[in-house]
């Protein structure tokens, strides 16, 4: 059964999402979840929870930051109304986290979400060992690898096949600090990006939040072409990430996936359909933005 | 008066055999080293097994201990062999691992009982919580992120009785380690297997694109400024105090790939840092020599990284890079001849009649002297050495010892 999980950035979207056919919404709170495209009130939490257990879907909630001792102290509350909320995952991505779930009898099933780190079949059972339900896999990795991991893995994966990558997060406000070396303003409410010294074609998104300053990939993933290979080794949990595409373009381009899984489910997937929503694909996504397969198609050896 | 018994230990890194020896023989407690696999530094000098047993056996000589660090994020296949690995390190003696990816954690757990694990600042640590839990996965010792300021410290000391390591110097990610991928991007080159390309150092442009392909930069600033993100390097010989008094056990100085020079200095300057505070810690001051001295190696400016608050534009390379003195590493004392006041020395750099140098030695003894009358192995009068590693011997006017290193200003 494949599984489409998207990520959310208004009530109303997340709903567009539900009545588009996503699976599962990926949402959250920024003082604990990383790189979101909204960070969601509790209350908003519960109402986009409650419908879409009214539409047999699921809500994932991203619990996935590099916590501080202050963000330790103000969790447990938050993991309790989860758990009250009853959102049916949370990912995680730092162990104190999973060892407070164990501390105060909190069940929460946890998706473990160590990024950059999750790189390995080895390390991802090392998790499911201490009650992972499910990982989430590192953008760094190519098809061979995956095709390894796949075998050897004993929960569920997740591998983003839509959305930005991001490839660095720094705890520093590090735009801020140009700006106040140059004295300068620091754009407000702009997508801003820095390019390479040799490669001046490039755009890679900075930006900044409380949780530090985020770089993302200079190409935004889209595995829609490499569905049929990701089917044919196992993987089947497909994340798309909206922190870069908005409003109703993400929801369209969900719903091309939903119709990808759909093909699938189906045994109607063809080289024809996947080209007619690869094209579709292209047409919602954001002009400014590139796209590609990012490490998919790399080989193994070609990054030491 | 109060003593402080229960002094920190002085980590420092060690690339080579060598290396590892300097750091004992200049006040460390223990180093860590690589092996051939597993770690972060391809480049830096690895050790053999061979090597690896004559390093242990040096430093216990000082009481001293060896840390192996193997903290590569691993991909499929990079784990294989990894469990021979560690039974080997603990059949040598190595006294611990230092590892982050829970693969290699579980491995050495399973294959090599009996041998401690440190987890790595690669694995990013910031609370205490975290600490306990892999204080309940039977690690011995947490390293720190380095982004941990020093009240989270002594709260994390607080919470838990699991070892803890913090850096005190040496150069940062300005990425939550582990947590940056700029080189594998970039590059092609995997930060967290040994490749890291530094891009984050070099100069980006910054822009916003209302259209397409159109690139609008932002770049501001007189002369104009490029976006960079390059931290300067951390130095806390000014806070040894706060790291004492709040439990910290282990004090790290980052660079493997470092030299002798680097790894002597350095290490001599905490060593009496902290063993004058631990001595009498109701009269103790900061002594400005030691920060000077930590100059006289120092690539970058040098700042407290987050430890007081988070770090600004001020804690990053921008701008004119202020002139810092180099100094050359010319030579290190074999032997001293009381009598003559002749010292005998294996050439580094070189250097000859008429330079104005400086010996420095374990116990941070000093020697300032210009050079007068040097001859060569057979005793021939010389004006300068300089052949690489030429023995020499020169007129000194006050004694000196042997591991005694000479340096002069570039």
């Amino acid at each position: 059964m494949i599984e489409i999980i998207a990520t959310a950035e208004s009530v109303k979207q997340a709903k567009a999402l539900v009545m588009a056919g996503v699976d599962t919404l990926y949402i959250g709170n920024e003082e604990f979840g990383l790189r979101l495209p909204t960070s969601f009130s509790h209350a908003e939490i519960k109402e986009i929870t409650t419908f879409a257990h009214q539409h047999n879907r699921r809500v994932y909630v991203a619990v996935n930051g590099i916590m501080h001792n202050d963000q330790i102290t103000g969790i447990v509350p938050y993991l309790e109304f989860l758990q009250k909320a009853r959102v049916d995952a949370i990912t995680i991505g730092d162990p104190g986290v999973i060892h407070l779930l164990k501390k105060n009898h909190i069940d929460l099933p946890y998706i473990y979400d160590g990024q950059t780190l999750v790189t390995s079949a080895k390390h991802i059972n090392f998790w499911k060992k201490r009650g992972a339900q499910g990982a989430v896999l590192a953008r760094e990795l190519t098809y061979e690898e995956l095709k390894e991991i796949a075998k050897q893995v004993t929960v569920p994966v997740e591998v983003l096949v839509y959305g930005a990558t991001c490839i660095h997060h720094s705890k520093r406000p590090l735009v801020e600090n140009y700006y106040n070396f140059v004295e300068g303003n620091k754009p407000i409410n702009k997508d801003i990006y820095v390019s390479e010294p040799k490669k001046p074609e490039t755009h890679y998104s900075i930006y900044e939040d409380a949780n530090g300053t985020h770089v993302f990939a200079t190409d935004d993933i889209n595995l829609m072409p490499h569905l049929g290979k990701l089917v044919e080794i196992g993987l089947r949990q497909w994340k798309l990430d909206g922190i870069f595409t908005r409003g109703d373009n993400f929801v369209e381009i969900a719903s091309l996936f939903v119709e990808a899984k759909q093909g699938f489910q189906a045994g109607t997937w063809s080289q024809e359909l996947q080209n007619k929503l690869n094209e579709q694909l292209l047409s919602y996504h954001p002009k400014e933005r590139t796209l590609n397969e990012g490490f998919f198609l790399k080989d193994p050896n070609e990054v030491q | 008066m109060r003593v402080i018994t229960k002094k920190p230990e002085v980590l420092a890194p060690a690339g080579t055999l060598e290396k590892l020896k300097t750091a004992m023989i200049y006040g460390a407690d223990a180093v860590y080293i690589g092996g051939n696999q597993y770690g972060l530094r391809s480049r830096a000098g690895n050790f053999t097994y061979d090597e690896m047993r004559e390093g242990v056996l040096f430093a216990e000589k000082y009481n001293g201990k060896v840390y192996v660090a193997a903290n590569m994020v691993t991909h499929e296949g990079d784990a294989d062999g990894a469990g021979e690995f560690f039974k080997t390190l603990r059949d040598i003696g190595i006294h611990a691992v230092i590892v982050s990816d829970p693969a290699l954690i579980e491995i050495c757990a399973m294959e090599a009982p009996g041998l401690p694990i440190h987890l790595s600042t690669q694995a990013s640590a910031t609370n205490y919580e975290t600490l306990n839990f892999w204080k309940e996965e039977g690690l011995e010792r947490v390293v720190l992120a380095r982004e941990v300021g020093m009240d989270e410290i002594k709260e994390i000391r607080q919470h838990t009785d699991v070892e803890i390591e913090a850096f005190i110097h040496g150069a940062m990610c300005i990425s939550y380690s582990g947590r940056c991928t700029l080189s594998n991007h970039m590059s092609n080159r995997d930060a967290n297997r040994g490749g890291c390309s530094q891009s984050c150092r070099w100069k980006y442009d910054l822009f916003e694109m209302e259209q397409p392909n159109v690139h609008n930069s932002l770049l501001e600033g007189e002369p104009i400024e490029d976006f960079s993100m390059s931290a300067v390097d951390m130095s806390m010989i000014r806070h040894i105090p706060d790291l004492v008094d709040n439990g910290v056990d282990s004090l790290k100085i980052e660079g493997r790939m470092k030299s002798i020079h680097y790894v002597s200095t350095v290490s001599n300057v905490y060593r009496q840092a902290i063993d004058a505070y631990c001595a009498d810690p109701d009269h103790y001051e900061f002594k400005q020599e030691w920060e000077d001295e930590l100059w006289k190696v120092a690539q970058r400016e040098l700042a407290p990284g987050f430890y007081y608050g988070m770090p600004t534009e001020n804690e990053q390379l921008f701008g004119e890079r202020r002139k810092i003195p180099a100094y050359h590493f010319i030579g290190q004392v074999l032997e001293y001849d009381k009598e003559s006041g002749i010292a005998t020395i294996e050439q580094r750099n070189n250097f000859g009649v008429g330079d104005k140098i400086e010996f420095y030695g374990p116990g941070f003894t000093h020697v300032y002297q210009t050079v007068e009358s040097m001859w060569d192995k057979d005793g021939n009068p010389i004006e300068r050495a300089p052949k690489a590693m030429m023995i020499v011997k020169m007129k000194v006017n006050a004694p000196v010892k042997p591991h005694d290193m000479m340096r002069k200003l570039k």
